[in-house]
């Protein structure tokens, strides 16, 4: 089971080299805060992107925008949603 | 972050060697205008694979066809109508390494005036012509935004800008992927991955030949070339779209109809 911090830290930097945000730095993404449309300056097909590398990196498919909105409403929520089908798929 | 840099290292389109590297899915692709695409792109330096669904001696031909052009291509069986074997196919493609240009050609016609069109002939047409790019699509997209390269041709039709009597159910399908081609091309581009749409005009193919003769005749006089396209004439726009070469073109239809519409 991955530590919910280093889950989090983890998925902040995969945000800030995935989707080459060169100006934020990890400690800038606040957990709580929505990852796209406010913030960071990411849009609704920056999400397409980050469908992509979640599922390249733990192999957890986002197959429709109902799952990615719930998963992509902030870092906490994609932490919980990627802890709760790596817990799933064990 | 921005879209990436026009592509200056596009080789010449017809080089042997403008797709080389580059993996690519021809949908109904053992006969007629996606056959000549096929063909087209395998010798452009393209690993090849064609889709087909009805008729097995036009795949072993193409099979052979695509054999002398290399090695590495495939054909193989896969009805668009088919969600679980849509979903089979790009599995077995992700494992051989991924699709950078996906074709969209695939397409059937069940013509009748609208008042009397069969609920099945509705359904069937659209879901072959319309549903079917969309599944192959999606599946593609996927391991094209991670590439952040990707090309999409898909083939459309002059019934989708100017209407045709008797086959409304494929005028729908057709202007509904010319719709979702331009949609597309905006969610994607970013990614370096265009979307456009080839409109064959009457093309020397098994489907134009089906028609009786008066109504090609009728037709031929509409064209101001004169003449019907061989397949191969479609075949390189397509390839022109597939390449580095049209970096700059996406959501775009490219007429190939000898004049026909000029839309």
């Amino acid at each position: 089971m991955t530590d919910p911090q280093d889950l989090k830290q983890r998925l902040k930097e995969l945000l800030i080299t995935g989707l080459r945000l060169q100006e934020v730095a990890p400690a800038g993404i606040a957990d709580d805060q929505p990852i796209f449309v406010e913030g960071l300056g990411l849009d609704s097909i920056d999400a397409l992107e980050l469908v992509v590398l979640i599922e390249e990196h733990f192999g957890i498919a986002i197959p429709d925008e109902e799952v990615g909105k719930k998963a992509f409403a902030s870092i906490n929520a994609l932490a919980e949603f990627i802890a709760a089908e790596q817990s799933r798929g064990a | 972050m921005g879209a990436p840099a026009a592509d200056r290292t596009a080789r010449p389109v017809f080089a042997a060697d403008a797709l080389a590297g580059r993996r690519a899915l021809v949908t109904g692709g053992t006969r007629g205008i996606g056959r000549a695409i096929a063909l087209a792109l395998a010798r452009a330096g393209a690993v090849v694979t064609v889709t087909w669904a009805t008729r097995e001696q036009d795949a072993e031909d193409a099979a052979k066809a695509l054999a002398a052009c290399g090695e590495g291509h495939g054909v193989r069986r896969c009805d668009v109508r088919d969600r679980q074997a849509v979903t089979t196919l790009f599995g077995e493609m992700k494992e051989a390494g991924g699709i950078d240009v996906l074709i969209n050609n695939a397409a059937i016609t069940r013509d009748a005036h609208l008042m009397l069109l069969a609920d099945d002939a509705w359904d069937d047409v659209l879901a072959a012509n319309l549903t079917g790019p969309f599944l192959c699509t999606r599946a593609a997209l996927r391991g094209m935004i991670a590439k952040r390269w990707g090309r999409i041709v898909n083939v459309i039709s002059p019934a989708a800008l100017a209407g045709k009597a008797g086959a409304a159910n494929y005028a729908a399908s057709k202007g509904g992927l010319l719709s979702m081609t331009r949609s597309l091309a905006r969610e994607v581009a970013r990614f370096g991955i265009t979307v456009n749409a080839v409109c064959p005009g009457l093309v020397e193919t098994p489907m134009f030949d089906g028609l009786p003769a008066h109504v090609r005749e009728a037709m031929l006089a509409q064209v101001p070339l004169e003449r019907t396209a061989h397949p191969e004439e479609i075949a390189d726009a397509v390839l022109f779209l597939s390449s580095g070469a049209s970096s700059y073109i996406t959501g775009a239809m490219l007429a190939v109809d000898g004049g026909l519409v000029m839309a």
